[in-house]
This record gives structure tokens, C-alpha cells and sequence, in this order.
């Protein structure tokens, strides 16, 4: 008996008949063609229909450069604002478990599984003039709906999930002991983030910081809902994309591309840098 | 992993079967385009024409008459368009699928509103390009706000008034959202958007009848439409039965 034989035996015993794993691969190629289907045909649509003639002037417009711009200060201040308000919990997620643990996790995730718009409502109803916190900050001058600040709180809102998720799958992986090692060698706690932890955890952090910029880019439901809709305040690229939309769809198009490419380009780097991290 | 695939290709073989069934049945489907300050009375007429004409369902697609226009043109899947402006049933006769039987069907009139308790004063149109007043308009091409950027420009105060915006929302609901939220200061509506479930949450400033402006809402039934016989009846029933709905809810009908 040749060596390949024995291999198909093998096959054959763990996977039921020949006959059988082969009409499973098919039907696993069949549904996953389908599935890339579903993601590629609609974004081929859209490239389809471009209008290639008029899509310099539109993309060189005033309104689209102003909502590009106005969307990649929105999208960054966000991912960075996450970063500092989502790592320190991404540490008390990642210690050792405690009462209401898996209830913080929960209630941290939940922006991501919320729809945006809920999630501008309920901002509405903290941060708005008539909210909670909000009406103790229109007291004090601070308006947040409907300006930038407010775009950047509604990007926030959304992105930092994935954040902390990202950051805190990097803490549990960790190995304490290099912390511990250097604790025992005299360092200092903020010696020790600074030199050990911070640099082990590089690869999640840009990860996660990554991500949550592509969403923050992505961000409809709640700026519309938190922040309004005005031309170099709070309209970023998806607004102006449905504003324009409503009247000129071709135009619409043409600017849909600014946000398919960048995030592409994005996703396609972040990739990269997965492997590198490997 | 076998089982699973078969159990998951027998699932979507029935959800796409019951897809088939639910939508093969007795009922003809009327899709109707609105804009959407006529929320409250298409849905009332619609409850009528349903009990009228049995086994018929209506649906309706609110939205800006922009927006419903563009659709409409693009994709034409409306079987009836009523518009809050004649330029957007012009694009769908001009750009789209066409239309047959347009008529005018009601009119509207504008109103300021703001949130209850007024909290800036606003009592008068003018007070609407006061430095620090935050105003919120429908977008431009929406017609709501095409007509208050009129009414803006009759009383010569369009370039303050548009400095004091902080939104362009995306339809006329979308302003009224805003006031009943107390976010805003003021913004302009139609008088028919202060319905009873807002009454006291806003207050209105009226403007007058020099400043105002009339919108005329038309209908039209879409050309090429499958149900050309159950669309010309609707189109029938708002200028009939509809007429007295729509006055009730303070729109203006008849010649």
C-alpha cells in the first residue's frame, strides 16, 4: 500500500466517504463564491457607475474636498480620543476577573451592535442642551450638538469598541511575567508601561487604532442624528454622500469612491502590518 | 459539517419559499411616494382606500421630495409620486419614467417654530437673522427648504439667516425633530407639521402673508406602473374622499 492511499484511507475515515467531502467542498465553494459575490458586486456597481467624465470636477469641488478633509479630522481626533479613553479600560477588562467584569465588556461593546442612530439619540439625550450632563455644559458655554466637537463625540461613541477589544485581546495574550521581570529589576510601574507593556502591545494598539479610524470614517447614523448635517462643520464624506444623493446620485457616486478607496487602502495596510506582526 | 451544509442550503430554500408565497398572494400592492409633510394624512387616506377598496395593501415610502424623485428616476419602483414641489414631479416627467394625470392636489403654507418656552424670543421672521439664533432649515433642494429660503429672501434677511444655521436636515421631520428636541432655536416648517403630537412641545411664530409662501403639492400616477388601474383610483381618492383629510390636517384645497 502506497503512502497516498493510506492518506485517503485516512480522509475517508475521519471525513465519512470520498463521495460525501467532495460534494461538501462544492458546496463550500459554491456559498463562498456567493458570499464574496455579495460583497464584490455591489462595490463593482458602484465603480461601474462613475460617472469618469465629471468625476474630476466633482472630486476637486469645494463641497467634497471641504467633507473630505472635515471627515479624515473627524475620523483621526476620534481614533485618538478612543485610544486615551478606551486603553486604561482595556486594562480593567484584561486583569483578573471581578464582579460585573463580563457586564463592563458587554456595555463597552454594545456601540458596536447599537444602530448609530440610537446611538445619536441617546448622545441627544446626555450631551444634548436638554440632557443630562449637557445642560450643565450649555451652562458653562459648551455646546456639543452641532459642531465639529460633536462629530468627533459621535465618532467616538461608535469606533471605541473596537479599540478596547483590539487592545485588550493584546493585554490577555501578554506574558506578565516580562512586566513582573521588570518590576523585580527595580522599574517603575510607568517605567514599565513605558518600555514593556506599551511596545509588546504595538501591533494592537496600531490594530486597533486602524479600525476604529475606518469606522469613525464610515460614521452616519450619529453625526446626523448628534452633530446635524452643515457644510464644513459636521457634514463628513458619508453626509455629504446622502445629501447629494437625495438630488444628484451620479455625483453621489463619484464621491462613494473617496470612501471605498481610502478604506480599502486602509484595510489592505492594516493587513500587512498583521503579517509583519507575525 | 455535511449535515450542516444540508440543514443550512434547507433553510434558505424555505425563507426564500415563504419570500415567494408572501408576496405571490390575492393582495395587489400599491406603492405610493410622498413627501414627507404628508406623513400623517396619506396614511389616514390610505387606511380609507384600503377600506374602501379591500384587498389591496398600500405602501408608502415618505421622504424628501427630492430624494423620492431621484428614486423614482433611477430606479422606478413607485406606482404613484406625490411631491410637496411641481419641480420635482417635472424631474420624474423629464428625467424618469414619465407621468399620466398630474394634478394639484392641496397647498401649504410655512410657520417658525420653536422649541416650548421659546428660549431666545423669536417673535417675528426677522428675529431669524439675529446674530447667535441657532436655525435649522430642510436642505436646499428639499423643498421645504427651497421655500423657506424664500420666504428668508422676501423678508431680506437670507444671508443672516443662513449664517445662523447649524443644519440642513434632510426633511422637513428632520427640522421638526430638532425644535421638539429643544436642540435648536427656531426652524421653518409647514404649518401642517405642528400636528397634534408636537403641539406642546413647540410654539409657532407665524409669517405673514406677504413673506409666505404657497406650496403646491401635485400627484401623478408613474408611467409603465403594473397597477395603473389601482393607482389611477388612488389618485382619484385624494382628490375626492382625500380632499376633507387633508383639510383636516390644515392643509388648503380647491381652487
Amino acid at each position: 500500500m502506497s503512502v497516498g492511499s493510506r492518506d485517503a484511507t485516512a480522509a475517508r475515515s475521519s471525513f465519512g466517504s470520498t463521495v460525501e467531502t467532495r460534494l461538501a467542498l462544492a458546496c463550500g465553494a459554491v456559498l463562498g463564491t456567493a458570499g464574496l459575490a455579495l460583497v464584490i458586486l455591489p462595490i463593482a456597481g458602484l465603480v461601474g457607475r462613475v460617472p469618469w467624465s465629471r468625476a474630476g470636477d466633482v472630486l476637486s469641488s469645494d463641497g467634497a474636498l471641504t467633507a473630505l478633509a472635515l471627515s479624515l479630522r473627524v475620523s483621526t481626533s476620534a481614533a485618538l480620543l478612543a485610544l486615551v479613553l478606551g486603553f486604561p479600560l482595556a486594562w480593567v477588562l484584561a486583569r483578573p476577573p471581578f464582579p460585573g467584569q463580563s457586564l463592563v465588556r458587554a456595555v463597552v461593546v454594545l456601540p458596536l451592535v447599537l444602530p448609530p442612530v440610537v446611538g445619536g439619540v441617546a448622545l441627544l439625550a446626555a450631551l444634548g442642551r436638554r440632557g443630562v450632563v449637557g445642560g450643565v455644559l450649555a451652562d458653562l458655554g459648551v455646546g456639543l450638538p452641532f459642531t465639529t466637537a460633536g462629530a468627533v463625540v459621535a465618532a467616538t461613541f461608535v469606533c471605541f469598541p473596537l479599540l478596547v477589544l483590539a487592545i485588550e485581546g493584546g493585554l490577555s495574550s501578554l506574558d506578565r511575567r516580562l512586566e513582573q521581570a521588570a518590576a523585580t529589576l527595580g522599574a517603575s510601574a510607568w517605567y514599565t508601561l513605558r518600555r514593556v507593556t506599551l511596545p509588546l502591545l504595538r501591533p494592537q494598539i496600531v490594530a486597533g487604532l486602524v479600525l476604529a479610524w475606518a469606522r469613525a470614517l464610515g460614521e452616519f447614523g450619529a453625526t446626523i442624528t448628534f452633530a446635524g448635517n452643515l457644510r464644513g462643520r459636521t457634514q463628513t464624506l458619508p453626509l455629504a454622500v446622502y445629501e447629494t444623493l437625495q438630488s444628484d446620485p451620479a455625483s453621489a457616486i463619484a464621491l462613494s469612491l473617496i470612501l471605498v478607496v481610502l478604506s480599502l487602502t486602509v484595510l489592505v495596510a492594516l493587513r500587512g502590518r498583521f503579517l509583519a506582526a507575525r | 459539517m455535511n449535515r450542516l451544509v444540508t440543514v443550512a442550503i434547507a433553510l434558505t430554500l424555505m425563507i426564500s419559499g415563504c419570500a415567494r408565497i408572501g408576496a405571490g398572494g390575492e393582495n395587489e400592492e400599491l406603492v405610493v411616494f410622498a413627501a414627507a409633510s404628508l406623513t400623517d394624512s396619506f396614511q389616514e387616506i390610505g387606511s380609507a382606500f384600503v377600506e374602501q377598496y379591500r384587498d389591496v395593501t398600500v405602501t408608502f415610502n415618505f421622504g424628501p421630495s427630492d430624494g423620492l424623485a431621484t428614486q423614482i428616476v433611477s430606479e422606478g419602483v413607485a406606482d404613484v409620486f406625490a411631491s410637496a414641489s411641481p419641480r420635482w414631479m417635472d424631474a420624474v416627467a423629464n428625467d424618469g419614467p414619465g407621468i399620466i394625470e398630474r394634478r394639484d392636489f392641496a397647498r401649504n403654507r410655512l410657520v417658525v417654530i420653536v422649541p416650548a418656552g421659546n428660549p431666545v424670543t423669536v417673535s417675528d421672521i426677522n428675529d431669524l437673522g439675529r446674530p447667535g439664533v441657532k436655525l435649522v432649515l430642510a436642505a436646499e433642494d428639499v423643498p421645504a427648504g427651497t421655500y423657506a429660503r424664500e420666504a428668508l429672501a422676501k423678508a431680506g434677511i437670507v444671508a443672516e439667516a443662513e449664517r445662523n444655521v447649524v443644519s440642513n436636515e434632510q426633511d422637513v421631520k428632520g427640522v421638526v425633530q430638532k425644535i421638539v428636541l429643544g436642540e435648536a432655536d427656531a426652524g421653518i416648517v409647514y404649518v401642517t407639521d405642528v400636528t397634534p403630537a408636537i403641539r406642546n412641545r413647540v410654539e409657532t411664530v407665524a409669517i405673514p402673508g406677504t413673506l409666505n409662501v404657497i406650496a403646491t403639492y401635485t400627484i401623478a400616477v408613474i408611467r409603465g406602473t403594473e397597477h395603473l388601474a389601482l393607482a389611477r383610483a388612488f389618485v382619484a381618492f385624494v382628490l375626492g374622499r382625500g380632499q376633507r383629510v387633508l383639510e383636516r390636517h390644515g392643509f388648503a384645497t380647491g381652487p
